[in-house]
């Protein structure tokens, strides 16, 4: 992409969104005035991309299908369910080979329109597959009057089921004959445990024969979601509570793309040894070399008295240095080259490139992991307010069920936040070395965001403290605060959101 | 379980028109879940005038699941192992029917000698050389058929003193070469380990 575009993207657009409710997010910011009227919640104006179905809503479709069909085409039910089945829950395909080619269709799919009739007999028959001669009684009879005992029919379905779903599209033993074994059969003739099975098999189908539904990939949910057509935005939220990606299968990533997240998936697996160290909970303090242990989802880190220090768990810096009030921009998320020390020979510089790009990649997966790590801490911390802490404040504060909604939003704004904020680190990774006036918007905004959130997760975890364990705290304040935050982070992000869907790559 | 009183009337069956067919079925001990099979190559194909061996494990689910089957006749042929006899069959794997039988897959194996298909092989050098010069693909799978497919007729007897010399009982010697398909150094091994 031409660099242009962008500078005139940041100067137009960007502005202009920026503008939008600077004034609101100004006053907020710097602790002053009163509350403005900042809706928190307008995530919610965003359309639904997709459906959760679990599995009585798959059944109940598979039925009004079959039930639609068996009177379209005026055949038994059984017959539709398996037509259905064949053609891949393509109705449409279905109904237009069905009466352009009747006849063909049910050839193909073993449906044939008249039965062999076999009058009784007294005569024994002999079973084609035990070779054992039977009265009529023990046989069952199928349309095209192939013999077959009732014990070797019950083996031979059972046997299908238990070597997998190709059971569904089972056909007389015959090898010449291609008659289909339906579901009434399969029912009548199979013990309930294989009779089960076969519904699941059928039940399944109806998701993994579909284009625009998947099955969820959490640990033990049964669901599935159904995406809208004509839909890229492939972040879906299941009832089990688990978000993906409906297009890869990964934790949702919005707004990074699918294949810059495979890249750095795989890029993690393989740099595995070089980083462990970064999976610890505690790191030396800066100033007195003692371990703080990071228990905060925050970045904000605060040695144990008399030191006190306050530093950033990610770059080990002073935190001070970490707001704009001090001058610079909000810097930790940038990656800067190790200044080359001088005249090296081709030995050293090697060896130096290997290190800057080493190091290039930690600077991103350790704040990848810092984000993740920091988004199950406040997932615990929401589940936590919700099962009890809520209760307190509601006690303290005599406030209403309603009027405390505000925090669970706070909460659910720097979930959202962190997500994003930890893909945006795989895509920094990812932009290319020349594109630094790319390079150097994106890291713009993405410090911004960041530092606003930070801000919010630190009210929301460690003035919510302070309110609770201290009595003069003033809980409008403290509520004036939180919203405003709130509000001012969900601009920022919703701005860095909108950097992505400016980019083709 | 093996449905073992089928098996023994699909031996019956089998062997009644053996000399029509050429095609037979014998247990290999005296249990039924391990025989052997017999076929005549097809005539107007490099396998004239040779009998295969074909060694059959019936497993627990027979007749639902299929039979295993192998030549223990070393053979040329695309779509059979020249090194350890496995068939590529469609019917010895998912297009098997518990209406077909023992003598059924045999006429198909007989039937694949007659009409290779060299597009879904189980040896490929073999399959190779029979689609870029089937004149030595031909050559190659007649002489196998002259060295391996004929013993049992030609030169049995000789085979079967030559080994009673060494010490060993005719009836078993005689039982030991058929199921080797008539190789005499593996008969002679076999022997000796026994
Ligand atoms: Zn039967
Ligand atoms: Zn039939
Ligand atoms: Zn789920
Ligand atoms: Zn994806
Ligand atoms: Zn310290
Ligand atoms: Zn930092």
């Amino acid at each position: 992409m031409d660099s242009d575009d962008n500078l005139d993207y940041y100067d137009s657009d960007y502005e202009n969104q920026y503008s939008d409710d600077s004034d609101d997010t100004a006053n907020l910011y710097d602790d002053e005035e009163d509350d403005s009227a900042v809706n928190p919640d307008d995530n919610s104006k965003s359309v639904k991309t997709f459906t959760v179905l679990q599995e009585d809503d798959i059944n109940k479709r598979q039925e009004d299908q079959i039930s639609h069909a068996s009177l379209i085409l005026s055949i038994p039910e059984v017959s539709a369910s398996k037509l259905l089945y064949y053609y891949k829950w393509n109705v449409s395909q279905l109904h237009d080979e069905w009466f352009a080619d009747e006849e063909k269709v049910r050839t193909a799919v073993g449906l044939p329109s008249d039965a062999v009739s076999i009058s009784g007999t007294d005569e024994l028959i002999t079973c084609g597959i035990c070779f054992d001669p039977f009265p009529i009684e023990e046989f069952h009879q199928m349309v095209c009057g192939h013999w077959y005992c009732k014990l070797c029919w019950k083996v031979y379905i059972t046997t299908s089921i238990t070597d997998g779903p190709g059971c569904l599209l089972l056909r007389c033993p015959e090898p010449s004959c291609k008659v289909a074994v339906c579901r009434d059969m399969v029912e009548e003739l199979v013990a309930e445990e294989e009779w089960g099975k076969y519904r699941r098999y059928y039940l399944r189908s109806y998701v993994e024969e579909s284009k625009k539904i998947k099955w969820c990939p959490m640990p033990g949910c049964e669901n599935a979601i159904e995406l809208e057509l004509g839909n890229d935005l492939f972040d879906v939220a299941c009832l089990c509570s688990g978000t993906f990606c409906w297009n890869c299968g990964q934790d949702a990533h919005r707004p990074v793309h699918c294949d810059t997240v495979a890249k750095w998936v795989s890029k993690n697996s393989s740099e595995a040894e070089n980083t462990n160290w970064i999976l610890a909970h505690s790191k030396p303090c800066p100033k007195c070399k003692r371990s703080i242990e990071k228990n905060h989802g925050c970045m904000h880190m605060t040695c144990t008295p008399p030191c006190n220090f306050q530093f950033c768990w990610l770059c080990q810096g002073d935190w001070r240095e970490h707001n704009e009030k001090t001058g610079g921009f909000y810097s930790c998320n940038k990656y800067e080259v190790a200044k080359s020390k001088g005249l090296l020979d081709e030995v050293e510089k090697v060896r130096e490139m290997a290190e800057n790009s080493l190091n290039r990649y930690t600077h991103y997966y350790e704040r990848w992991v810092a984000n993740h790590k920091s988004r199950d801490k406040a997932i615990a911390d929401l589940n936590a307010l919700e099962t009890g802490i809520l209760q307190n404040l509601r006690d303290k504060t005599l406030e209403s069920e309603g009027q405390l909604k505000f925090i669970k939003e706070a909460w659910e704004q720097i979930i959202e936040c962190r997500r994003v904020l930890k893909w945006t680190y795989a895509y920094g990774y990812y932009i290319p070395e020349d594109e630094q006036v790319k390079k150097q918007l994106f890291e713009y905004i993405q410090g911004e965001a960041e530092a606003q959130l930070e801000k919010l997760h630190n009210q929301a975890e460690k003035e919510l403290n302070n309110f609770l364990e201290k009595d003069e705290a003033d809980f409008g304040v403290f509520r004036q605060k939180l919203v405003g935050l709130t509000a001012v982070s969900h601009s920022y992000f919703t701005k860095l959101v909108a950097f992505f869907e400016t980019q083709k790559w | 379980m093996v449905d073992f009183s089928r098996v023994q009337k699909e031996l019956q069956e089998c062997n009644k028109d053996v000399k029509i067919s050429g095609i037979s079925v014998k247990p290999k001990a005296d249990s039924l879940s391990h025989l052997i099979g017999t076929i005549p190559g097809p005539v107007d194909s490099p396998y004239e005038g040779g009998t295969f061996l074909i060694d059959i494990v019936l497993l627990d689910g027979y007749p639902f699941e299929p039979p295993k089957m192998k030549f223990l006749t070393k053979v040329w042929h695309p779509n059979i192992s020249s090194q350890s006899g496995a068939i590529c069959l469609d019917i010895l794997k998912d297009q098997w029917s518990p209406a077909l039988t023992l003598k059924t897959a045999l006429v198909s194996i007989q039937a694949l000698l007659s009409a290779p298909e060299p597009d879904d092989p189980q040896d490929a050098v073999v399959a190779q050389q029979y689609l870029r010069d089937y004149q030595t693909f031909v050559g190659t799978a007649r002489y196998w058929t002259e060295a391996f497919a004929k013993t049992s007729s030609h030169g049995m007897d000789e085979k079967v003193q030559r080994l009673v010399e060494m010490g060993f009982p005719e009836a078993l010697t005689r039982s030991t070469l058929e199921v080797v398909g008539g190789d005499e150094t593996l008969a002679l091994e076999k022997l000796c380990s026994n």
